[in-house]
């Protein structure tokens, strides 16, 4: 698994590595700060075979690019309240159910299902079907589905939708968890992602403008109509792909992109998905809470899609020893000692902390600090609206 | 390549007939949850059930659509501690690899019987759920197997149609996976810092688009209108952590208490399976 490769530290390194992150604040080994992301250089735009496709490189040389591509799939046809038949053909007003035209324009008849979505991520030095692969690319079709909107952008009409391939590869071998840089590069390449636009209607087979450069964005954009825009030129997508974040916690602290090393030691890591929505699409229960804080100065709805726990590689740490129960340091656990002495002595070896002797962490993590790192996360003006605002600059071509 | 050496069916599934009848032409009933928010389904737990097996359990949740009728089913046997082989680099803990998989019946729709990426999914979940709770340093050297066959999933069988609603149902087998799981080690003898049960909560809508939604633990998809998210839990009750969280839906981040509402119950959820655990292994004491 990509997460708990093994890292060549010993005991003593995890320990000070653990204590100068739980610092207040903590110091990182590259000097970061808690929520400061490894400085990272993006492009979009570089497969031109590909309806969209982009490319991330880390400052330490992690790189991954991902390219989207659509196909025109017929949509399986299950006998049930729609079912197209062939009389009805490419008429709209197929059903009466739903009173007049005007009215079913406004009704989203769209529907989406979650196989209309391949997603395939390939990291060197792991076999295809390793399990570590399958949870990154499960961990990122997630995010991406799980609101049940962005399937319904493929839909073409009853009949037909697209097809859509995300191809992830990781260039270089992964020398941290590579779960912020995919997600990230599928981000830009999605909003980078143009369908040719549709020239057919209703239930034909689908006819399309052969202009690519009228071809529509997969996440439309709007133009920033508010007075604070300087540049009235650069247009902005509304709704967001899902952006998937690393988060980890040592003792009392938060720190986010973890490096590799960093991640040995964390207590508990987790993976949080979240998106950001254009505020007129919200849902009904969302009212409330828009209600509760009218202020929405950043125009930003996040949301939270997806939590995933991450199995820190910390539990597979080898365990320092104690001077105290050390030979080498005077430790009389030797031919004097009877086998069952021996046996007492490693159970209180096992379960007493010895304060700068690495042991790796043993059950799960308190609900206070998983409550505290979702939050964390999640709070307006936080890591999520600064990493999107980043990715906002990105030239989308 | 297509295989042009045999006469094969035809590539996608076929669909049999269905005929109009005045009893499906109806508005499609949604059967509503007959059980109150906070309680869980009845379950079934036995260790021991495989002898070739260290240790061995099984687990069986009855599915109240149709009362009486059983849903899911599991069956899981732990091979282990045992040495690692020569070749293996050393390792000062256990090497745990699990291995989850339906059996081709257990859906409405037929899994194959190599184990596709939900499936492998599913392995790590309850990897990363039981990883926290074994007490792993006390077998350097060696490995053990936990392979859990899902003997039926928790589908509605009356039904026809697929309704998009797999992805919840995944939830809720991977909660008996864990507590199965958990059930088979204790039987086998290994050390762990407490029994780790699993729990689903969900957060549902039931009466249309507009109306507030609820949160209920152990929810079957087909009893209710649209699920907003769910979440599952693995959760250690006497040292009050948590090993493994996975949650999955939509919700606005404005409204954390959403969210820690659907934790909360997830973790009531995990404490009702962690009693009939208990019992179960109290039982086989006697």
């Amino acid at each position: 698994m990509a997460s708990s490769q093994h890292v060549l530290l010993s005991p003593a390194e995890l320990a000070y590595l653990h204590a100068s992150l739980s610092l207040t604040p903590p110091i990182r080994p590259d000097g970061r700060s808690p929520t400061q992301f490894r400085p990272l250089v993006a492009e979009t735009g570089i497969l031109p075979g590909t309806n969209g496709s982009a490319r991330i490189c880390f400052a330490d040389g992690t790189e991954a690019i991902v390219g989207v591509k659509a196909e025109v799939e017929r949509t399986a046809q299950r006998p049930g309240e729609d079912t197209i038949f062939l009389e009805e053909g490419g008429v709209e007003g197929g059903d009466d159910a739903d009173g007049d035209g005007e009215a079913r324009e406004g009704v989203d008849k769209r529907k989406g299902d979650a196989a209309w979505v391949e997603m395939t991520v390939e990291i060197p030095g792991l076999r295809d079907d390793d399990s570590g692969t399958a949870f990154l690319s499960a961990m990122l079709s997630e995010a991406l589905l799980s609101d049940g909107e962005f399937a319904k952008r493929l839909w073409i009409n009853r009949r037909f939708h697209w097809k859509l391939y995300l191809d992830i590869i990781l260039i270089s071998p992964p020398l941290s968890y590579p779960l912020p840089l995919l997600s990230l590069t599928s981000h830009l390449a999605l909003l980078s992602t143009r369908l040719p636009r549709l020239k057919s209607e209703g239930d034909e087979d689908p006819f399309f403008d052969d202009d690519w450069a009228a071809a529509p964005y997969l996440y439309p954009r709007t133009t920033p109509t508010t007075t604070s825009s300087t540049s009235p030129t650069t247009t902005t997508a509304a709704t967001r792909p899902p952006i998937t974040l690393l988060v980890m916690a040592v003792g009392n602290n938060i720190i986010f992109d973890p490096s590799k090393e960093e991640l040995t030691v964390a207590d508990v890591a987790l993976a949080v998905s979240v998106t950001s929505t254009a505020s007129s699409t919200s849902k009904p229960h969302t009212d409330n809470a828009d209600l509760k804080e009218p202020d929405t100065e950043a125009g930003r709805n996040l949301r939270l899609l997806s939590i995933r726990t991450i199995d820190p590689p910390s539990r597979l740490t080898p365990p320092g020893v104690a001077n105290a129960a050390n030979a080498a340091y005077g430790a009389n656990n030797g031919a004097a000692t009877g086998a069952t002495q021996k046996m007492l002595e490693a159970q209180t070896a096992e379960t007493e902390a010895v304060e700068g002797v690495w042991k790796a962490p043993r059950g799960g993590a308190k609900r206070r600090v998983l409550g505290a790192l979702v939050q964390k996360v999640l709070e307006r003006g936080g890591v999520v609206d600064e990493v999107l605002d980043a990715l906002e600059a990105v030239d989308l071509g | 390549m297509a295989d042009r050496r045999r006469i094969n069916g035809p590539a996608g599934a076929t669909i049999p007939p269905v005929f109009d009848d005045a009893s499906t032409r109806g508005p499609k009933s949604i059967k509503s949850r007959s059980r109150p928010a906070n309680a869980t389904r009845k379950m079934y737990l036995k260790t021991g059930v495989t002898p070739s097996a260290s240790g061995s359990a099984y687990l069986e949740i009855e599915t109240s659509a149709t009362p009486g009728v059983s849903g899911l089913k599991l069956s899981c046997s732990v091979h282990g501690p045992r040495s690692l082989p020569r070749s293996a680099p050393f390792s000062p803990h256990i090497v745990l690899s699990t291995h989850v998989k339906y059996a081709p019946f257990a859906t409405k729709q037929r899994r194959g019987y190599l184990r596709d990426p939900s499936e492998r999914d599913l392995g790590i979940h309850l990897e990363a759920a039981l990883r926290g709770a074994i007490i792993a340093d006390r077998w350097p050297k060696s490995g053990v197997d936990i392979i859990i066959s899902i003997v039926e999933g928790d589908q509605d069988r009356e039904t026809s149609q697929l309704q998009g609603d797999e992805v919840w149902d995944m939830m809720n087998a991977l909660g008996g996976c864990i507590t199965v799981a958990a059930a088979a080690l204790a039987d086998a003898g290994i050390d762990c810092v407490d029994t780790v049960a699993g729990g689903v909560a969900a957060l549902v809508q039931d009466a249309g688009e507009d109306s507030i939604p609820t949160v209920v633990v152990d929810p079957i998809p087909s009893e209710h209108e649209k699920i907003l998210a769910a979440c599952c839990i693995a959760y250690l009750p006497t040292r009050d952590e948590v090993t493994n969280l996975w949650f999955r839906g939509d919700l606005p981040a404005s409204d954390i208490d959403l969210y820690t509402n659907l934790v909360e119950k997830g973790i009531q959820a995990s404490k009702n399976a962690n009693r009939v655990l208990v019992g179960c292994l109290a039982e086989t004491i006697q």
